[in-house]
């Protein structure tokens, strides 16, 4: 039983109705038992057909009654579920959207697409299964146990016998399959996976020379993972089999011990008949929830795993305090300058400076990716910051732009002090230009106008232009309203940076950042790229992280992290005089190394 | 040419199997009918006035054992419905393998490879479906049916043929109306849902995006409409099986009716035992239940014939070796598929660029430098190696190969390891690899991707292949390697040309490229995918010859550890040594490097490049790469633009003949002093 889904809204009117259809549902099954044993005991005693409309009308009325019923409830279950449903989805969404990739986990663009859509349709599915399954569990056998006991109490109280017994060995047998399964898990897993796997790896296998050998390894494994599918089916199937087992013998014993009643004459036909009929009856329910088992379960996990989401709290900087330097607080922003002035406390004027006081993220019980930065960062700057892979540049800018909480440390910003930069004051000022930046599925001119959307075409263009992508604007048949990106035209790496860049440069935000811009670039596209990148650093804070050390030379300073950490900063003259770890990093050229 | 089938030899390859399957179903049902007909006739007889109780003993039997019967049966029909579709599974899986085998260069060339091929593996497992859903409950519902009619036949004739014809309404009419009335409602959500994909993949992959641009709400506007008309199509497809459901109801409801007043009317006119009324009336209820599902069945049906249609394309695409387009039209599901997986979007980004490469060629520069001089390596005694070679090929024996080579490989190997344990080399053979004025022009292309290229490596040379995305390195790369056929010009290894050796190049050509794929199997597996007689001495020498030692002592289990476990461990640099340790137990006389340290950190490119290197010292190199760093040790250095051969030389000639090759040099070393230059600082 899923404690959540009392709170979900509209939950205590579907449920009502639903409930009160499995009421008149089961009432039209005692109904249409009833009708249909009339019908036939009297044919039996003989009466002619023709005078058995009645009880024939009955039946028919009430048979469908009972799958009106159901239908009804259906429709009421599946408005219900795709109501809460899509609700929890748009909450999940707008969370997700406030998160940003690196406050929601590591779940993988896949992994969240995968729960947005098919969580969503599972957990609409699960919704839609189990409220009339509810109902159906706890209205039906019931009333119809009511039934049967009132018209035979020897037959009523097989029933009553048999449901806990059967319900036991449901439970049962269940949590073996689930033990059996979790325990070959791995393997199963392994298994499962192997054919995708080597189709995958079949451009390898064949510039190995091993693609025709490796069909036999196919065949094995594939007849492995069947061994060991059949060996799980056979427990898991037994569940049904306990369920139909059960069931079915207890039909039995109604129907032997009815039989042995009316040779003893201690009984009626006819209520014979309608307690042979409603036997079955009574155990669909609960075979119905058996038979849903599974899709239920997966169902309410998507749910949970949704609401875990909502529920994670969106990293908000929270204010922590004045900060020392009152001199440049207040009316810095105010300014104005070259950027549009901002009342927003984290607004950022050609005064502005900020101020990372031992600043460190860690996830979990992990190594920290970032610890105690102090790191003072002033309007027009331009800083590079380089490193190893993992010495924590990716984390760096992930707090310098808003996306990243930092677990430990403070924000100096304005004359307060902040728990991180998490807000979106400080973030509509930033431009980022990743090392691969995504493009929307759109037009060009859509991509270029992402920070800016009520930009004109001619300040587009222009922007576009400036960005070097003029040769391109010119060879598209459509210009700026060329569709690019998932479904469209497919652009290089290079005019993939220029688009990038095209944007930071109509944006005009006063901060930018860059994550390894050129990194999987060629030389050549990147040499060309250079010149069109630099007048973006004109004016702005620029925090530019790389392996590429040409960029120094653009830079004001560089600060050199190692393990999280800052090791050296300094202007690159500095550095190179201090031959420490950037020297080692400007001068080893690989020659050394081999 | 006869459409591949993909269902119908199944039928009958496993025609026992699925008879008995059949078998096992249609009796399930006829137990639980059975049961529900003992009983009626059970009380009814009860009823009548007889001596005692042995008088319905039979019944009594019939009752007990139908109900047990029909559970066990039910499970048994399970188990081997499962266990043949399974068998099938099987061996669609390795007939889909022998397809696409070897077809697996093109496929890398044309298509998103890896997500394509998950998508045609789950097809196949659709495919499955079908036999369970569709093909047995449809076969044990129309065995049921002939068995009913045939029945009541006995009883009836009139009967029995006005109930056959009441049934079809229920088995054929029905499931045809509800397929012909879902499809398009289907296709529409199948679209719809598609586009959701799409855009919610898009809006994840820039998330941050959003975040800065401050206009999520924009966002999650225009994709709620979207899902709201997949939610309306939806529900448009609930309401009709509602409907479907009601209105098959309705069609048992009167049939149960009908059956009683014909069973009363009969019993009335003294052709049927009274006893047999209320049999007949119960008996109506689990068989209606084994055909109501048919309806449900055919609704599934279009989405079968999607994942048949494509495995056929598949085939039939295979056979004329040239059309990709039929796997190509299929993107919409790919898309689907491929977000349903890991996030690829390394390799999304690396299509796409290969993509705009493709129509980025063009027939620009004209001429082009003539290839062939060669300024270092080896230099003349190579011609006598490389007939050698192309002699020994076929019989793996090499005696007359160049002893002098031989000894200088056996070197280069003991230089960075110990003797005892020395990689054994299967055949010392020297090749020399020739491009004469190749080109090739992929079909349906105006432009050729390549042209002109001459390149001349006697066995150990090394080059660089340099050039922007598009240029026609990765062309390149499948001329040398046999993949494709030049259409101009010609490509040979040793005597003969490339494309001649089939699968046999990989023992003459090893491949080592940007993102080697590693089997989810142990690391010591993986490595000897090189050369499967490898004995453990030799895997683990190769491991050592990678320099993989200080990693593998770190694994509690070293080289036995599972890839798939240790995936999160692994780094690049990590994962690419794995893939050269490979392919130095495969041992082949030429290296194709397709850009290996991409997206490694300077240090670690460095440190992986010194290792590849010495590793393969003696092997002819050919190493694309996308920028300077180590390519003054190869012997020559070739820019390639626009498939064409546009700078090439020796690192020495290039600096002192080429200015744009200083520049970008200066570039590449981070040389700020010179490179100031260059690139003015403006404040």
């Amino acid at each position: 039983m899923d404690r959540n889904l009392l709170t979900y809204k509209g939950i205590r009117k579907a449920l009502g109705l639903i409930g009160a259809l499995a009421v008149l549902q089961t009432a039209c099954i005692a109904l249409a038992a009833a009708g249909l044993a009339e019908a036939v005991s009297s044919l039996f005693a003989g009466q002619p057909a023709k005078e058995q409309w009645r009880p024939a009308l009955l039946f028919l009325l009430a048979f469908m009654g009972r799958h009106g019923c159901a239908a009804l409830s259906a429709r009421i279950a599946w408005r219900f579920a795709e109501t809460t449903a899509a609700a929890l989805r748009r909450a999940m969404l707008e969370r997700l959207l406030r998160l940003g990739s690196r406050a929601a986990g590591d779940l993988g663009v896949g992994g969240w697409v995968t729960l947005a859509l098919e969580g969503t349709g599972k957990f609409r599915a699960y919704l839609e299964l189990i409220l009339p399954r509810m109902a159906g569990m706890a209205a039906t056998p019931a009333l119809l146990l009511v039934c049967v006991l009132a018209l035979d109490r020897l037959s009523g109280l097989i029933l009553l016998v048999t449901l806990p017994i059967l319900i036991v060995f449901l439970i049962l047998i269940g949590m073996t399959a689930r033990g059996q399964m979790d325990r070959q898990l791995a393997t199963y897993r392994r298994l499962a996976g192997h054919f995708v796997d080597s189709l995958r790896g079949l451009e390898t296998l064949f510039v190995l020379g091993r693609s025709r050998s490796h069909r036999r390894s196919i065949e094995d494994v594939s007849e492995r993972y069947r061994a060991a599918t059949m060996k799980t089916l056979r427990v898991a199937f037994l569940s049904s089999l306990a369920l139909d087992f059960f069931t079915m013998l207890s039909v039995a014993s109604v129907a032997v011990s009815l039989g042995v009643r009316l040779v003893n004459g201690q009984m009626e036909l006819v209520t014979a008949l309608t307690v042979l009929i409603l036997a079955p009856e009574y155990f669909l329910p609960v075979r119905q929830v058996g038979a849903d088992f599974h899709a239920t379960l997966d169902g309410k996990e998507a749910g949970e795993a949704m609401r875990a989401v909502i529920e994670t709290p969106v990293p908000e900087a929270r204010l922590l305090g004045a900060a020392a330097e009152r001199t440049e607080a207040e009316g810095a922003g105010a300014e104005g300058g070259a950027f549009p002035p901002y009342r927003d406390p984290f607004a950022w004027g050609p005064d502005s400076r900020l101020r990372l006081e031992g600043v460190g993220v860690r996830h979990g019980d992990g190594p920290a990716s970032l610890e105690s930065v102090s790191l003072e960062l002033r309007a027009g700057e331009r800083v590079g910051i380089v490193g190893a892979s993992g010495a924590g540049k990716s984390t760096l800018l992930g707090v310098l732009g808003g996306f990243l909480a930092p677990t430990e440390g403070s924000a100096v910003l304005g004359g307060r002090r902040w728990s991180g930069l998490t807000a979106d004051g400080w973030r509509s000022q930033i431009s980022y230009i990743p090392q691969r930046p995504h493009l929307f599925g759109g037009t060009l001119g859509d991509n270029i106008r992402l920070y800016q959307p009520e930009a004109t075409d001619e300040e587009t263009a222009a922007a576009a232009r400036a960005a070097g992508l003029g040769p391109l604007l010119r060879s598209l048949p459509l210009g700026l309203q060329e569709p690019i990106g998932e479904g469209g035209r497919q652009l290089s790496g290079g005019q993939r940076q220029r688009v990038a860049l095209a944007r930071a440069l109509l944006g005009q935000r006063p901060i930018v950042l860059l994550d390894e811009p050129t990194a999987h670039l060629d030389i050549e596209t990147e040499y060309e790229l250079k010149p069109s990148m630099l007048p973006l650093f004109e004016g702005r804070l620029v925090v530019l992280a790389t392996h590429r050390l040409h960029w120094m030379e653009q830079m004001d300073r560089i600060v050199v992290l190692d393990g999280g950490r800052i090791v050296e900063s300094g202007t690159p003259e500095e550095l190179m005089a201090l031959r420490g770890a950037y020297y080692d990093l400007a001068t080893a050229g690989w020659e050394e190394t081999a | 040419m006869s459409r591949p089938r993909w269902i119908t030899p199944y039928l009958s390859l496993y025609r026992w199997r699925m008879l008995l399957s059949l078998l096992l179903g249609t009796l399930t049902v006829f137990a639980a009918a059975a049961l529900m007909f003992t009983s009626g006739f059970l009380i009814s007889k009860s009823s009548t006035p007889i001596e005692n109780i042995l008088m319905v003993y039979v019944p009594i039997v019939g009752v007990r054992a139908f109900g047990t019967s029909r559970a066990v049966l039910s499970y048994v029909e399970k188990l081997c419905s499962h266990d043949t579709v399974l068998r099938i599974l099987s061996s669609m899986r390795v007939r889909l393998y022998r397809i696409l085998a070897p077809q697996a260069m093109e496929l890398a060339a044309r298509c998103r490879t890896g997500d394509l091929l998950g998508l045609l593996a789950e097809d196949i497992e659709q495919l499955q479906q079908v036999f369970l859903r569709v093909v047995f409950p449809a076969a044990a519902a129309l065995a049921l049916y002939a068995a009913v009619v045939a029945g009541l036949g006995r009883f009836d004739a009139g009967f029995a043929l006005l109930a056959g014809l009441y049934l079809l309404l229920l088995i054929a009419v029905l499931p045809l109306v509800s397929l012909l009335r879902t499809r398009r409602a289907q296709r529409q959500v199948k679209e719809r849902r598609a586009r959701l994909y799409r855009s919610l993949t898009d809006a994840v992959l820039g998330l941050d995006d959003w975040m800065l641009s401050g206009q999520q709400a924009r966002f999650l506007g225009g994709y709620e409409d979207d899902e709201r008309f997949v939610a309306a199509a939806d529900g448009e497809l609930r309401q009709w099986a509602r409907r479907r459901q009601l209105l098959g109801q309705a069609l048992v409801g009167f049939a149960v009716v009908a059956v009683v007043a014909w069973a009363g009317g009969e019993a009335g006119a003294g052709r049927l035992e009274p006893t047999l009324i209320a049999a007949f009336a119960l008996a109506a209820f689990p068989l209606a239940d084994a055909w109501l599902p048919l309806s449900e069945a055919a609704e599934r049906i279009p989405a079968y014939r999607r994942s048949l249609e494509r495995l056929r394309g598949l085939q039939q695409a295979g056979m004329n070796g040239e059309d990709y387009s039929v796997i190509q039209n299929v993107t919409e599901e790919m898309r689907e598929f491929e977000i349903k997986k890991e996030n690829r979007e390394g390799d999304a980004v690396k299509h796409a660029r290969e993509l705009a490469a493709a129509g980025a060629v063009r027939n620009g520069l004209t001429g082009g430098v003539s290839g062939g001089a060669f300024g270092l390596a080896g230099g003349g005694g190579w011609s006598g190696t490389a007939a050698a070679a192309e002699r020994g090929l076929g019989s793996e024996s090499f005696q007359k190969a160049d002893a002098s080579e031989r000894r200088r490989r056996d070197r280069s190997f003991r230089g960075t390891a110990d003797e005892g344990s020395a990689l054994h080399l299967r055949r010392p053979s020297a090749v020399t690899v020739e491009l004469r004025d190749a080109g090739y022009r992929y079909g349906g292309e105006a432009a050729c991707a390549l042209k002109h290229v001459d390149l001349c490596l006697p066995q150990g040379a090394k080059i660089a292949v340099l050039g922007p995305s598009g240029a026609g390195k990765s062309t390149l790369l499948k001329l040398l390697f046999g993949a494709l056929r030049p259409t101009a010009g010609s490509a040979r290894i040793g005597s003969r040309a490339a494309a001649d050796y089939g699968e046999r190049i990989s023992e003459l050509v090893a491949v080592l490229n940007q993102d080697p794929h590693l089997f989810d199997d142990t690391i010591a597996a993986n490595i000897r995918l090189g050369r499967p007689e490898a004995t453990d001495a030799e895997v683990a020498r190769a491991a050592s010859l990678a320099r993989l030692d200080a990693v593998m002592e770190s694994l509690p289990l070293g080289l036995a550890t599972r890839v798939e476990e240790a995936g999160k461990r692994f780094s690049g640099g990590e994962r690419q040594r794995i893939a050269l340790a490979r392919i130095l137990l495969q041992d082949a006389p030429v290296v194709l490097l397709d850009e290996p340290a991409a997206g490694l950190d300077p240090r670690t490119e460095r440190e992986l490049l010194a290792t590849i290197f010495a590793a393969l010292e003696g092997r002819t190199i050919v190493w694309v790469t996308h920028h300077l760093a180590g390519v003054e040790r190869m012997d020559e250095i070739v820019f390639l633009d626009r498939g064409e051969i546009t700078m090439r030389g020796t690192h020495a000639e290039l600096l002192a003949r080429e200015e744009r090759y200083r520049r970008l040099r200066e570039l590449d070393r981070g040389d700020f002093r010179r490179e100031a230059a260059i690139f003015k600082r403006r404040d």
